[in-house]
């Protein structure tokens, strides 16, 4: 245990305060240390002093801070003031005690490091060979024996009992006994210890008590785990927002981006894909990058740049969001997108812990599409041909036939009910030099959609050692393997689940030898839905992190830590697809290794001038690499296609690939902080990065900031008024973000196949080379700009706590890949042009809203209100993006960059309804006829073409919201859990599939056609009619819809069976649902999925993606 | 103890700040990449190479290029092709119907492909003198390049009119962002500079059935010639010159590797023998269908209907068909009744298909070599140009090269006067129709008639069942969206 800076706190125990900073000329300590692991502290550690005439409070206080011993006792129940002599020479610790004290009036116990003094008898001083007076009190009347614990039984040594408006009172043993004398049954004991909330226990003529202590995670001492530091949570200047393990403890989380989602404001968590391990979308303060990475940067244990996918979130002990730029500008060229700082776990000094939880699990699809059933659509595809002059497709017989037989329903063939199981394992414990936490986890789910499925394995130790008394050690490894297939869902129209839009009903999936059909004569020119999602996309992670570091304190406040990390991952990608349209079955297999490694030296200097002014000082130097090596096999026209990905010689062509990467990173930092009076806290912070993608001049960039803070709770005026605490925060810096791969400097030419291969002899494949897009050797970082103003508040006695954010970030320089016309070649060349805007206002809300014994609840709230915008592209007025979303169902570039707009904006034709039969003459101006689509004709020129393209939908929520309640009553906990976003459009492609033809699928299968306008009957609706005429445009406002949803996210029961009936052992039975209803207008199947191959940070569009899904889970937990 | 301290903190700090110190530690490593400053063209391996990369982009499935059914949708406006009525047809039938819109998918192919392509050309032109190799290799590939050059142009020229002309567009120059188009005459002077240059430097044979030759290059510029001749240069004094350079071919036919096939059926992939590489391809992009970007899918589905899986994107128009000479020709370029004996009539779309590029499976991913430029038409142009130039219309050798191939179109042969058959005078009128018949659906009807000024008199006999122009007939395609938005100042007209 090294010197820590001991925390100003009013409680009457606590002896050591303001004394620790004065060296006593009387007195000088000598220390050694023995070294051997089963010896303890106590044992070991030799005293000498000469000291006459001296308080005991002198005493103490040298003792503490020359060696690790810390005393423990109630104020009331020792005289520091009493004047002692003692000379002892390399002495025992009893020794010293038992000079120091009459024994006959109090005993001691040591634990460790721990000293602890009791009074014999609670009315009397302690005395040595004094002549001080003491007060006397009456002899109290009833003795009342208890034990305190914590919320997890395990026993809280050193707790202050006090009889309520006496000076009488207690501490607790070891073992969190006590014993009090009080003076009658109607006494109130005042139970209290600090990171604990304080609690008043009325006896009511009980002589025997269990008191549980709760935590007091909201109080201020709380230490918050900021970039490269820690720091107490009441002098944070920054925007952060914690995570507690509390508000999803009782929830089957399985992912971290499960932990984030609806939890903390500012954050917009997305699961693109509701897959299990499927790909999800994080948004800390919305998107400022176009071209680069708009995910956040992900510090796992110190390792920066890790992925949030390799921690399982049992491991994790705590987990922060820092948002601002104060905060976030230690991460300098990559703290743009905001941090999300992850701490595993350690383990405790204390018997060893084991955990073991196994969960099981169910999910079905939220929801499916409403489509035709084959009789019904055999009638829609005639009326069809009908309209168009066309013979009829079905016979009546047909028709009839369907009618009876049915036909295919493809959401059945596809979706199907899911499973999960997850096993946990962890033990943890210590003793007082080693410190271990291990676990063990392993899950395994299948999805809701055919052959999707995701598998983890996880295995990590943290260890902990004091090698000396200042230098300590730690080292934390971890293993985990994933392994996912088709978890992605594809999410474009080729993909399977765009299959049931597509195909007919009336064609069969399998012909009569249960081979899947090949073509769907009717309808879809794709392939079969189950041939799609049969097809294999493997991949296979493993990563193997290690990071150690070693912490040496100079002398008191000067630490240096060295940490280095190591990560190296191997990532195999298997892929198979049996292409039965074209007959080539193919198969594709890489490997790819990459060896990513950290060093970082942090040199921290901490200390308190005065008792006012409170400064730390941090330098750290920090360097990283980062290289990937990787090739793979792409084989096409498999001789064997059950071999699939596993035999790639017997084939008919293959080639294959080789790619080599590096990246480095060189970055030096400082920050200062400092308090003056606990009142006023100031940050600064600057970090200089070099990059190896940067040239010149351009490679090193800075990035400042500077926060300030003003507990106003802390002035006198304040002291009296209805805030417990109330912060004002404002903050100013810089960040910046990469954004770019490497190489975006240099021209290079593009070898690969797909690039400039051709054949000369219609055989063989030759390789060729093609120029690359045109180098930038002038790029540099892109970077952001951000204030921040913000309040922390708490009232009700601290029963209710709000924090409010404003920012506003500016991200000028933007790595944008400008395309360069097709005359010159094509392609894109990336510059530093233009500038987004994001600016925003998040609320946190906290309260105990029932605070009783036996019934709790706490709940939380947060909001989000976010405005992007783009201010500028530079000498551009707009930047078209060609994504895939739409496959080749859309022909003009689904989305548009253009300032004064969101970087997530439609482009397409504005759709106005069908033409009324009023409206005919005007209709014909445009060739159509009553009941035909009508768009908006923007430049008069009475056609519908690309000049009447706009901006119709922008796919970036503007808010967010979360609302957790966790309710207890005696043994039970039920976590209710709601999220929602609103304000942004979805790009509805699957609808669009199912209710007009289009490329993919020539006939109509959503349901709504029924509705369509019909002459005379149905001419209020807005679904056109069967028409030569009729224009009938994917890219239109037709197909864009709000996505606006409020879910009921979780709801679980957790019941913890008294663990006085099992012997000790601790069982904790769960039941949960997730998504259990979803409140939307949403057409498709779920408002939150989208298609992963969007572009940009376009969001919004789905053409099949996979949905979430609703899921219940039942666990048992045990405890030993 | 505050010395100690103090050496302590200094080791440790030195020690740590001295790991990574390494001046180089923030070079980035190329060693994988091929840089154009690097050696990329500076032997005949790296020229053969980029040579590959100057056909790529003509091959690129769904991106670039003349493999699609975009290459038909762009000469849509021709009386051989149409598409679907309804469907998922939009973008061919803005083609077909005179509307087409910058933003049309398929309008961008060939501009793009043949830009990609003329980078690629102008990397190759300005390395392979300082290159070290074999010399008739390196000037064989250089003529390549310049030939490619020229042919990508004439493609842009015919299609667009004006357009930048690039001739260093392998070195990126911010100027060339605000750049603006080339007359049409100044497109043409390049396109038979280049072609000259190639003649020069190539060999006669080809390198290979999908590369150029010096035969190639001539057969092109003779239809240059015969181009300029007419729509919108009127340069009839072309009209000797295309006929002198594709009467030297035809005379030297067998030098140069070509020649015509004895019959029209062997011109085209069937199940059992694909023929590609015949001798009368005088210019056909090759493909290996072995990656999806590198295949040949104008042919196949496009080319099918949808009762048989196809994808109905092209086939014949009503009147085009109906006037078509029953003969020999006509039953293999047509398919004209499902396996199940459905005539076209009651086909969904009512139209015959064209089965000679339907390829010799039901796919869309076709190896099968593209032939632009069939040695037919360099008879054709010959016999054009010739009774144009010489204003006689029995001249012997003119019709003696028409003959020919209306002979091989009844199963006759070839070489065989056959007075059922033979012409014994043409106009020029008739031997572009009978151009017409012998390359229905390739690639060179819609040009025919734009340099003819015929559009409108086709179109005006249009069966009333077939789609009808929507507006003003227009000669030249817009230009893609993509080009004016980056250089608004960009136009063709």
């Amino acid at each position: 245990m090294k010197k820590k800076q001991k925390s100003r706190v009013f409680l009457p125990w606590h002896l050591n305060y303001e004394l620790k900073m004065r060296i006593s000329l009387l007195l000088f300590i000598t220390l050694s240390f023995a070294m051997q692991a089963n010896s303890s502290y106590g044992q070991k550690t030799k005293i000498s002093i000469d000291k006459t005439q001296a308080t005991l409070k002198e005493i103490i206080n040298d003792i503490e801070l020359s060696t690790d011993f810390k005393f423990l006792f109630i104020t009331k129940t020792v005289n520091l003031n009493k004047k002692v002599s003692i000379r002892v020479k390399k002495a025992s610790i009893q020794n010293v005690i038992e000079t120091l004290f009459d024994t006959s009036k109090i005993s001691y116990e040591i634990d460790g490091r721990k000293i602890l003094l009791k009074s014999k008898e609670i009315n009397n001083d302690l005395l040595v060979n004094s002549t001080q007076t003491v007060e006397i009190k009456a002899e109290p009347q009833i003795i009342v024996n208890g034990k305190i614990t914590d919320a997890n039984s395990n026993p809280l040594l050193g707790v202050n009992i006090i009889e309520k408006g006496t000076n009488n009172g207690a501490t607790a043993d070891f073992d969190g006994n006590f014993s009090i004398n009080v003076e009658d049954g109607n006494a109130v004991l005042v139970i209290s210890s600090i990171g604990y909330i304080s609690i008043e226990v009325p006896i009511n003529g009980r002589t025997t008590l269990n008191i549980i202590l709760e935590e007091d995670t909201s109080g201020l001492e709380e230490v918050v785990i900021v970039g490269y530091g820690v720091q107490s949570k009441k002098d944070l200047t920054g925007a952060i927002s914690i995570v507690k393990t509390e508000d999803y403890k009782d929830q089957p989380v399985t992912r971290v981006d499960q932990i984030l989602q609806g939890r903390t404001p500012g954050v917009n968590v997305t699961n693109s894909s509701g897959a299990p391990g499927g790909t999800v979308s994080i948004r800390i303060r919305g998107a400022n990058s176009i071209n680069g990475s708009n995910e956040p940067l992900y510090v796992i244990d110190g390792f920066v740049g890790a992925d949030f996918r390799d921690v399982n979130p049992a491991d994790i002990e705590s987990m922060q969001v820092l948002k601002d730029a104060s905060s976030t500008a230690i991460y300098g060229s990559r703290g743009s997108n905001g941090v999300v700082l992850i701490t595993t776990k350690s383990g405790r000094i204390g018997k060893p812990r084991i955990s073991f939880t196994v969960r099981g699990s169910i999910s079905n699809s939220i929801s499916e599409w409403d489509l035709l059933d084959a009789a019904t659509f055999a009638q829609v595809v005639n009326e069809r041909a009908a309209s168009f002059g066309q013979p009829a497709k079905f016979t009546q017989s047909d028709i009839d036939q369907f009618r009876i037989n049915g036909g295919t329903d493809w959401q059945d063939e596809l979706f199907i009910t899911g499973y999960g199981q997850e096993y946990q394992l962890n033990y943890s414990g210590g003793s007082d030099k080693v410190s271990y936490f291990v676990s063990g986890n392993y899950l395994n789910q299948t999805g809701i959609v055919v052959n999707s499925d995701f598998t983890r394995f996880g295995l990590r130790t943290n260890i902990k050692a004091d090698l000396t008394d200042k230098l300590t050690a730690d080292i934390k490894m971890n293993f985990n393997k994933r392994e996912t297939n088709n978890v992605n869902g594809e999410g474009n129209t080729s993909g399977a689940l765009a299959g049931p839009l597509t195909w007919a009903p009336t064609t069969p999936a399998r012909d009569e030898n249960g081979q899947f059909t090949i073509l769907d004569p009717t309808s879809s020119i794709k392939a079969n839905p189950l041939e799609s999602a049969y097809n294999d996309n493997i991949s296979e992670v493993n990563i193997l992190t290690a990071n150690g570091s070693l912490n040496y304190e100079f002398f008191e406040g000067l630490t240096l830590n060295v940490g280095y990390g190591l990560s190296y991952s191997n990532t195999q990608n298997k892929d198979f697809s049996l292409q039965l349209l074209i007959d080539t079955p193919s198969a594709s297999r890489s490997s790819t290794e990459s060896l990513f490694l950290q060093n970082t030296n942090n040199l921290t200097y901490k200390k308190t001038f005065n008792d006012v002014h409170n400064l730390t000082v941090t330098g750290v130097f920090e360097n990283q690499t980062r290289k990937i090596d990787g090739f793979g096999t792409n084989a096409s026209n498999l001789l064997y296609p059950i071999f699939k990905y596993d035999n790639l010689t017997l084939v008919e062509a293959s080639s294959s690939y080789a790619i080599k990467r590096k990246e480095t990173l060189l970055s030096y930092i400082g920050r200062l902080n400092y308090g003056y009076m606990d009142k006023y806290l100031l940050t600064a912070s600057v970090r200089s990065d070099g990059s190896s993608k940067f040239r010149g001049n351009n490679r090193y960039s800075t990035f400042p900031s500077v926060a300030l803070g003003w507990r106003i709770t802390k002035e006198n005026f304040m002291q009296n008024s209805f805030f417990d605490e109330l912060k004002l925060r404002a903050s100013w810096g810089q960040t910046g973000s990469q954004a770019i791969g490497p190489f975006g400097t240099v021209t290079t030419l593009a070898t690969d196949e797909n690039s400039g291969s051709a054949s000369f002899d219609g055989n063989t494949l030759l390789p060729g080379i093609v120029l690359g897009n045109p180098g930038n050797s002038d790029l540099k970082w892109e970077t952001t700009d951000q204030i921040n103003f913000g309040i922390d508040m708490q009232f009700f006695n601290n029963r209710m706590g709000m924090s409010l954010d404003y920012y506003e970030k500016s991200t000028k320089d933007l790595l944008l890949n400008t395309p360069l016309p097709l005359y010159v070649g094509g392609g894109i060349i990336t510059e530093n042009v233009g500038q987004v805007d994001n600016s925003g206002f998040e609320i946190g809300i906290n309260a105990a809203i029932v605070n009783n014994d036996n019934f709790k609840w706490d709940a939380t709230f947060n909001g989000s209100f976010l405005k992007n915008n783009i201010a500028n592209l530079g000498d551009l007025d707009e930047i078209f993006l060609d994504g895939s979303v739409g496959g080749g169902i859309t022909n003009m570039p689904e989305n548009i960059l253009t300032p004064g707009h969101s970087i997530s904006s439609y482009w397409g034709l504005n759709y106005l309804g069908t033409w009324k039969t009023s409206q005919a003459a005007e209709a014909a101006q445009f060739g159509n006829v009553p009941g035909d689509s009508r768009y908006q004709d923007i430049n008069g020129d009475s056609a519908i073409n690309g000049d009447d393209y706009m901006i119709i939908g922008q796919g970036m929520p503007k808010a967010t919201y979360g609302l957790n309640n966790i309710i207890s009553y005696k043994n039970f906990t039920i976590n209710i859990f709601f999220n929602a976003m609103t304000g942004y459009d979805k790009w509805n492609f699957g609808y669009a599939t199912g209710i007009m033809p289009n490329v993919d699928a020539r006939e109509v299968i959503h349901v709504d056609i029924l509705d369509r306008w019909e002459a005379g009957t149905n001419e209020n609706s807005n679904i056109p009619q069967f028409s030569p005429t009729s224009l009938e445009e994917i890219q239109s406002s037709r197909f864009i819809e709000s996505g606006d949803f409020v879910r009921l996210k979780n709801l679980s029961v957790a019941y913890d069976i008294p663990k006085e009936k099992l012997g000790g052992l601790g069982i904790q039975v769960l039941v949960s649902g997730t998504n259990l209803i979803t409140w939307t207008n949403y057409k498709g199947l779920d408002p939150e999925s989208f298609s992963n191959n969007g572009i940009g940070d376009s969001s919004g569009g789905d053409a099949g993606s996979y949905p979430n899904s609703k899921t219940w889970t039942v666990g048992i937990n045990l405890n030993f | 103890m505050k010395n100690i301290i103090q050496t302590k903190l200094t080791v440790l700090v030195c020690l740590v700040f001295t790991i990574c110190s390494c001046s180089d530690f923030l070079e980035e490593d190329l060693s994988a990449q091929l840089t154009p400053e690097g050696d990329a063209l500076a032997n005949e391996n790296g020229l053969t190479a980029a040579l590959v990369g100057v056909y790529s982009p003509l091959t690129k499935t769904w991106q670039s290029g003349f493999e699609t059914a975009a290459t038909q949708g762009i000469l849509m406006g021709g009386d051989d092709l149409t598409t679907h009525k309804a469907s998922n047809k939009s973008d061919f039938r803005e083609f077909d119907q005179f509307n087409v819109a910058q933003q049309n998918g398929r309008l961008p192919f060939i501009w793009r492909g043949a830009y990609k392509s003329i980078q690629g050309s102008n990397n190759i032109i300005a390395n392979y003198q300082n290159a070290t190799g074999n010399e008739s290799v390196i000037n064989q590939i250089a003529g390549e390049a310049y030939f490619l050059r020229a042919y990508n142009y004439f493609w842009i020229v015919r299609l667009w009119g004006k357009a930048p002309i690039l001739l260093n567009s392998q070195v990126y120059d911010p100027e060339n962002l605000t750049m603006s188009s080339s007359p049409t005459e100044e497109i043409y002077a390049q396109i038979i500079s280049d072609l000259e240059q190639s003649i020069s430097l190539m060999q006669k044979l080809k390198p290979a059935t999908g590369r150029a030759s010096q035969g190639t290059a001539k057969a092109i510029l003779a239809e240059v010639y015969l181009q300029m001749a007419g729509w919108p240069l009127k340069d009839t004094s072309k009209y000797a010159m295309a006929a002198s350079i594709a009467k030297d071919l035809i005379d030297n036919q067998d030098e140069y590797g070509f020649g015509l096939m004895d019959n029209f059926i062997d011109l085209w992939p069937s199940e059992t023998i694909n023929n590609d590489g015949n001798k009368e391809e005088v210019f056909a992009l090759n493909f290996s269908a072995v990656i999806a970007s590198n295949s040949n899918s104008a042919y196949g589905n496009a080319a099918r209907p949808g009762e048989l899986g196809g994808w109905d994107d092209y086939f014949s128009e009503i009147a085009f068909f109906n006037n078509f000479p029953d003969q020999l020709r006509k039953e293999i370029t047509f398919q004209t009744e499902l396996p199940d004996g459905t005539p076209w009539e009651q086909f969904n779309t009512g139209r015959p298909y064209y089965e000679k590029l339907q390829g010799d499976a039901l796919t869309w991913r076709n190896s099968l070599s593209l032939p632009l430029e069939r040695m037919a038409e360099v008879y054709f142009n010959y016999a054009e140009a010739q009774v144009m130039a010489t204003g006689d219309s029995t001249d012997p050798d003119a019709l003696e090269a028409v003959n020919k191939i209306v002979r091989r179109a009844y199963g006759l042969p070839l070489n065989t006067p056959d007075a059922s058959v033979d012409y014994t005078s043409l106009t020029q009128a008739q031997i572009v129709q009978e151009k017409a018949w012998e390359f229905a659906g390739e690639y060179c009807r819609w040009f025919d008639l734009t340099r003819l000024e015929m559009v409108e008199s086709v179109t005006a006999n249009k069966n009333p069942d077939d789609l009808q122009p929507l507006g003003e007939i227009k000669y030249y395609m817009p230009l893609p969206a993509r080009e004016t938005l980056v250089n608004p100042g960009l136009n063709n007209y």
